[in-house]
């Protein structure tokens, strides 16, 4: 893969990276990490820990330390009697460098 | 909270008042967390929001409304402490209410005057008091009989004459310039309708010239409609109706005797005469009340001389100023007005609104100081002679009134005033003086 030959460092498009972050996650558990300098990130499904990395560097100018990422399985609903699946998504735990934050309520420039 | 009293003028007080901060967030956080409390939000459970993501998420919302709460609890407090009576709404003007600062106003009021009681007694007042005659009671019957007159067939072949009823079908036609008729216009068109020969209603000149015409007869009469006729298209136009005369009639006024009394609902004819003076009686008092009302307010605004509230005459100025400007634009003034330039106009209105405010307030005070209250039977009465007004929507109008509050206090003023009235003419000095019922009206009709 070629985004791992250039681990560090990434060269992603502004469009890419706002194509990565999809959205903050505000739940109770969310909030919670932010204690820890964690911030939880709705993410592309493709994208990698390198790019989130360098997507949150550029975008909410802080230094990240470390990128944790989860595949969230869509949960199989039924709808009139058929099945059906919502999608997968990924979920991106963001670790920043101490003493630094992102304040969520003020979106993207 | 810090109040600074700043210069007083007349009846004007103004107040710097700041409150701290610190009340503010204190005041501010108390709410978010109440809020919190049971705040439902996807992703968490019920009442766990975290505070700091309800305050991100409702501290500006509350923000407001916490200023808005501590502007109107400060204002409060301010008056109440220095036992103030406003006589309008306070006038408030932020003058620093940012975020983590003092909030800091300025509020202006206006105090209601002391009233100085004046002395009823030395008010002398004449009451003028009439008492129907014969001559009333017959000019009112002649009016009756003129109203229920009947028509009946004149039985001789004459031409109709003045006072006569001639039924006819008539069809008009405008006139153009070259003298030729147009079309018939929408509404000048009729059949077998009485007319009165010589009567009014119609466009000048119309019933005069039917004067003459016999049953079958049939007859091109021209007149003009006047400049200002309803119909804009037909005003000030000349036109032509084809009369076609059908019937001739006369009028019948009906005699004063049992059988007329009967009709309009009575025994005979000495009960119809008790009935009609016991009207023209309640009408008389009225009419006396009205003028002794009148003769007393104008006494009272004369002895009193407190200084009004700006703010309240400007407000009825400003009402009463709205419908004469609508007047004058309309150019439907009172005589009396027309010669006016507007600014002795607005003078003029000026006086009367501060003459009304001024009553206003004078007969509150001596309704306030001798505890002159409106009864709630008295409410109930007004209620249901304001209802009998509907004819078969009198529980609408019941409903009505129990679910608009302020309706019934539109009742009650009305109410107190004349009770206040009462209370005063007690006290004051009237004279009786009998006058002819002609003075009355007439005086009245002023």
């Amino acid at each position: 893969m070629s985004e791992a030959v250039a681990k560090t460092g990434v060269q992603l498009s502004a469009e890419r990276m706002y194509q990565v972050i999809v959205s903050p996650v505000v739940t109770e558990k969310a909030t919670r990490l932010n204690e820890f300098s964690q911030v939880t990130f709705r993410v592309a499904l493709d994208a990698t820990k390198p790019e989130i990395k360098a997507a949150v560097e550029k975008l909410f100018s802080v230094k990240v330390e470390a990128v944790n990422t989860v595949v969230m399985k869509g949960k199989t609903k039924r709808f009139r009697g058929r099945e059906g699946r919502r999608s997968d998504w990924k979920k991106a735990v963001v670790r920043l460098q101490a003493g630094q934050t992102i304040d969520l309520t003020t979106g993207l420039a | 909270m810090q109040v600074t009293e700043l210069p007083a003028e007349g009846l004007k007080r103004a107040f710097q008042v700041v409150v701290p901060a610190a009340s503010l967030a204190e005041r501010r956080d108390a709410r978010l967390k109440k809020l919190g409390a049971e705040l439902r939000l996807p992703g968490f459970r019920p009442g766990k929001v975290p505070p700091a993501v309800v305050k991100a998420r409702y501290g500006q919302a509350v923000a407001g409304e916490v200023l808005e709460e501590s502007v109107n609890e400060a204002t409060r407090q301010v008056i109440s402490d220095r036992g103030l009576r406003p006589a309008l709404q306070p006038k408030i003007e932020l003058v620093n209410y940012s975020e983590g600062a003092d909030l800091e106003y300025k509020l202006d009021l206006e105090l209601l005057p002391e009233i100085p009681m004046p002395e009823f007694a030395g008010i002398t007042l004449e009451r003028e008091k009439a008492a129907p005659g014969e001559a009333e009671v017959d000019e009112f019957l002649a009016t009756m009989r003129e109203r229920l007159a009947g028509t009946e067939d004149v039985a001789e072949a004459r031409p109709a004459a003045k006072g006569d009823v001639l039924v006819c079908d008539f069809e008009g036609r405008l006139k153009n310039e070259d003298g030729s008729l147009a079309e018939p216009f929408q509404g000048g068109t009729a059949s077998d309708m009485p007319i009165e020969v010589g009567g009014t209603g119609f466009i000048p000149g119309f019933t005069e010239q039917l004067e003459g015409m016999s049953p079958g007869e049939k007859k091109d009469i021209e007149v003009a409609f006047p400049e200002g006729y309803q119909a804009a298209e037909l005003a000030g136009k000349p036109a032509v109706f084809a009369i076609t005369a059908k019937a001739l009639k006369t009028k019948v006024l009906p005699e004063v005797n049992d059988e007329f009394a009967k009709r309009l609902g009575v025994e005979d004819v000495a009960a119809l005469r008790a009935r009609v003076t016991e009207n023209l009686q309640r009408e008389y008092d009225a009419l006396s009340r009205m003028k002794v009302k009148r003769a007393l307010l104008d006494a009272l605004s004369e002895r009193a001389s407190f200084t009004v509230p700006e703010g309240m005459v400007d407000a009825e100025f400003s009402q009463i100023w709205q419908r004469v400007e609508a007047d004058l634009k309309a150019g439907n003034l009172d005589d009396e007005d027309k010669d006016k330039d507007e600014a002795t106009l607005k003078a003029d209105y000026r006086a009367i609104a501060e003459r009304r405010i001024r009553l206003g307030l004078l007969l509150s005070e001596i309704g306030r100081t001798n505890n002159i209250q409106v009864s709630n039977d008295e409410l109930a009465n007004a209620m249901r002679t304001e209802a009998s007004r509907y004819p078969g929507q009198e529980k609408q109008v019941i409903e009505f009134f129990r679910n608009n509050p302020q309706a019934v206090d539109g009742l009650r003023a009305p109410i107190f005033e004349e009770k206040v009235v009462d209370f005063v003419l007690e006290l004051a000095q009237v004279n009786e003086k009998q006058v002819a019922p002609k003075d009355l009206t007439a005086a009245a009709a002023e």
